[in-house]
């Protein structure tokens, strides 16, 4: 099977062109010699089944960014029958050296110039002829927005396959190695082809960064923005979150269960209780990350996503993030799973993990359930808000300490430059496959680690015996027992030590696990609650809910995204120890005072 | 140590010439690659108080923090 590879800049279009011409049969995958996954797939052209594959954009093939050497060791180490080159036909000026420095590679080049639409708008010409003969290669100019054009840069692509051979990979090593001299003659061939006014000034574009980019205006219309499409997320999630969960149940209860009851009740209780629920842990993610991706494309497409960076750089230069983080840890505040998916949008590795560092502080939706639960129970009406807006200021604050302190060992050397590119209507096609994708890749990576996290919690509460889940003879109580030095002087005690086993699964089943250990509801419940801890243990017990891990499934999306244990080792031990220091600081302080 | 003035110093809607790049080779190469060439006009199209500064050089937009525009050297462009 030949194989073709979309390379090209960022903002050209690449992935707009890759998913027009796969449509949605693309799946991510793993490469040789690359560390990060690819989109991929496999589509009928001129007869042929051949492979598409789809690499990050990136500026230079010589350049020393993350992305730059995954797509040099990506050519390096995988045979590659046609390179596909994406320009954008406004900025050809800007590109046309990359295009020149993949066929002086010697490796069959067809250059697809992208944004055929916007460059006549702006009054650029393009003699393709002229490109074609000084590059030495096939040109194609098309948009891949509208697909005018399209049906012909798939012909080209089609007949360039067609006559391809394989490259030797030694040969092309070589090669990469040496090359320069190319930007004069990528200059001399712009002249000869390429007609378009000296300065390209975009009027719409301008006109809207002029009150979106405004010196007093701008910061809080981004937060205004950022407002909207939280809400949109959260409150349009949280009842489809509700009917999955509706669905499922339902399905446990009318098919699953009558026809379980067959079975012994230990394999019955690990399949229902267990598994099932496990993989239902799985389910209520979906949605919210369909529902995250879609907003998020819409904000990263439109372009704006480059303008939250430029207006919130002040701030985050100072952490050691970029502005595209933060956007990420405000999202996190819905949940931090999408967040985390979210900070690929970040090419630097040591900026991304830094922010896959911070995000799960981000006190999510599913930690709020459980603090409004317990302050609700516990503290007065007039008490409860200022102590949940505590534990927001507290959540910020860990964020920020946690970029400051890391900031100093995962810094970047790479400079900040971030193109902005001019404001575009969102294609909705492309939006949907975005959430698509990252639904697929989230179930692919991370559903085993979290069906078999649900799974070990589920043995621990319910092994080797015990007449409550959680109770006297299980080995979450025992496990509670020998935490108790550790637990005690931040006044948690060995039955909320079990609670908080189950809070590592998911911060939703917290309340679930309360009850269906006491067998109480409501007002008992509440009465219960008080006599397990006074209202100084509430808030050492939940400020250590806030900081230790998020939930299993936070862990499975730091792994799936780092790719490194490594690393989640470090987030795990880093937010244990922050969650114990504050809650000693807090608890101990406060009795040493005479609470 | 290099003299004269750099990117990071032009005003909003100044323009300049770009005379060259001083830093480490993969910076420097990093900032070649994204339109930032010796010979070409780059103009200030806005300046953050604190934070980065958009640049317009011919058909790109480019916002960046002043620490890596003080790493471009200009000379002024007669006004026009």
């Amino acid at each position: 099977m030949k194989r073709l590879a979309i390379v090209g800049m960022p903002n050209t279009g690449k992935s707009t062109f890759f998913n027009r011409l796969t449509g949605s049969s693309s799946r991510v995958g793993n490469w040789p010699g690359v560390t990060v996954d690819l989109l991929s797939a496999r589509v009928v052209l001129g007869g042929n089944v051949i492979e598409v594959v789809d690499l990050p954009g990136i500026y230079d093939l010589h350049g020393f960014s993350d992305d730059e050497q995954i797509v040099r060791s990506f050519l390096e180490n995988n045979p590659v029958e046609v390179y596909g080159v994406i320009l954008n036909a406004t900025q050809l000026d800007h590109q046309l050296p990359m295009a020149l420095q993949l066929s002086q590679l010697g490796v069959k080049t067809v250059v697809l110039i992208n944004m055929a639409d916007e460059a006549d708008q702006l009054g650029v010409r393009i003699d393709t002829q002229a490109l074609s003969a000084g590059l030495k290669c096939p040109v194609a100019l098309f948009s891949a927005r509208h697909g005018s054009g399209f049906n012909e840069a798939r012909e080209t692509l089609s007949t360039a396959l067609e006559q391809a051979r394989p490259v030797s990979l030694a040969l092309l090593r070589k090669e990469l190695h040496a090359d320069d001299q190319l930007v004069e003659y990528a200059e001399r061939l712009i002249q000869q082809s390429v007609s378009a006014p000296t300065r390209l000034v975009r009027e719409t574009t301008e006109r809207i960064d002029r009150i979106l980019l405004h010196p007093v205006v701008g910061l809080p219309l981004f937060f205004l923005a950022m407002l909207l499409v939280f809400q949109a997320v959260y409150t349009l999630g949280a009842p489809l979150q509700d009917s999955v969960a509706w669905l499922l149940e339902g399905f446990r209860d009318m098919a699953l269960a009558p026809l379980a009851k067959v079975l012994p009740a230990g394999l019955y209780g690990f399949l229902i209780d267990g598994l099932y629920d496990g993989i239902g842990t799985v389910a209520s993610f979906v949605p919210v990350i369909i529902l995250f991706f879609f907003f998020m494309a819409l904000v990263e497409d439109s372009g704006y996503l480059a303008r939250a960076a430029y207006l919130t750089d002040a701030l985050m230069a100072r952490l050691g993030l970029d502005g595209r983080g933060f956007v990420m840890l405000l999202m996190g505040f819905g949940c931090n799973v999408p967040a985390l998916m979210g900070t690929r949008v970040m090419r630097s590795r040591s900026m991304r993990l830094l922010s896959m560092l911070v995000i799960p502080f981000s006190l999510c939706s599913a930690r709020l359930q459980v603090f409004v639960f317990i302050t609700t129970a516990l503290f007065a009406p007039s008490q409860a808000p200022l102590v949940l807006f505590g534990l927001y200021l507290v959540s910020f604050a860990a964020a920020f300490l946690t970029a400051l302190l890391f900031g100093q060992h995962l810094k970047s050397d790479e400079p900040f430059v971030l193109e902005l590119p001019p404001y575009r209507l969102p294609v909705l096609r492309q939006v949907l496959l975005r959430g698509w994708h990252e639904v697929s890749h989230f179930l692919k990576r991370a559903s085993t680690f979290i069906v078999t996290g649900v799974v070990m919690v589920w043995l621990l509460t319910h092994y080797p015996a015990g007449g409550t889940i959680g109770g006297e003879g299980t080995f979450a109580n025992m496990l509670g027992y020998w935490l108790s030095p550790i637990l005690d002087p931040i006044g948690i005690s060995a039955d909320m030590a079990v609670i908080l086993m189950f809070g590592f699964v998911a911060k939703e089943i917290v309340i679930g696990a309360i009850v269906a250990m006491t067998g109480l509801n409501g007002d008992a419940l509440n009465g219960y609650l008080a006599t397990q801890m006074d209202s100084l243990q509430a808030i050492s017990f939940m400020l250590f809910v806030l900081l230790y891990t998020p939930c299993l499934s936070t862990l499975a999306t730091q792994r799936s995204e780092s790719r490194s244990w490594g690393f989640v080792s470090v987030s795990v031990a880093w937010s244990l120890g922050l969650a114990w220091s504050v809650s000693f600081g807090v608890y101990q302080t406060a009795r040493w005072l005479g609470y | 140590m290099n003299k004269g003035p750099n990117l990071s110093s032009l005003l909003k809607g100044q323009r300049a010439t770009i005379t060259g790049i001083h830093a480490p080779d993969g910076i420097r190469h990093r900032l070649q690659a994204m339109g930032l060439r010796t010979g070409r006009e780059a103009e200030v199209v806005r300046r953050s108080r604190l934070g980065p500064m958009q640049v317009r050089i011919g058909s790109v937009n480019l916002i960046m923090r002043r620490r890596d525009a003080a790493r471009v050297f200009i000379s002024l462009s007669p006004a026009r």
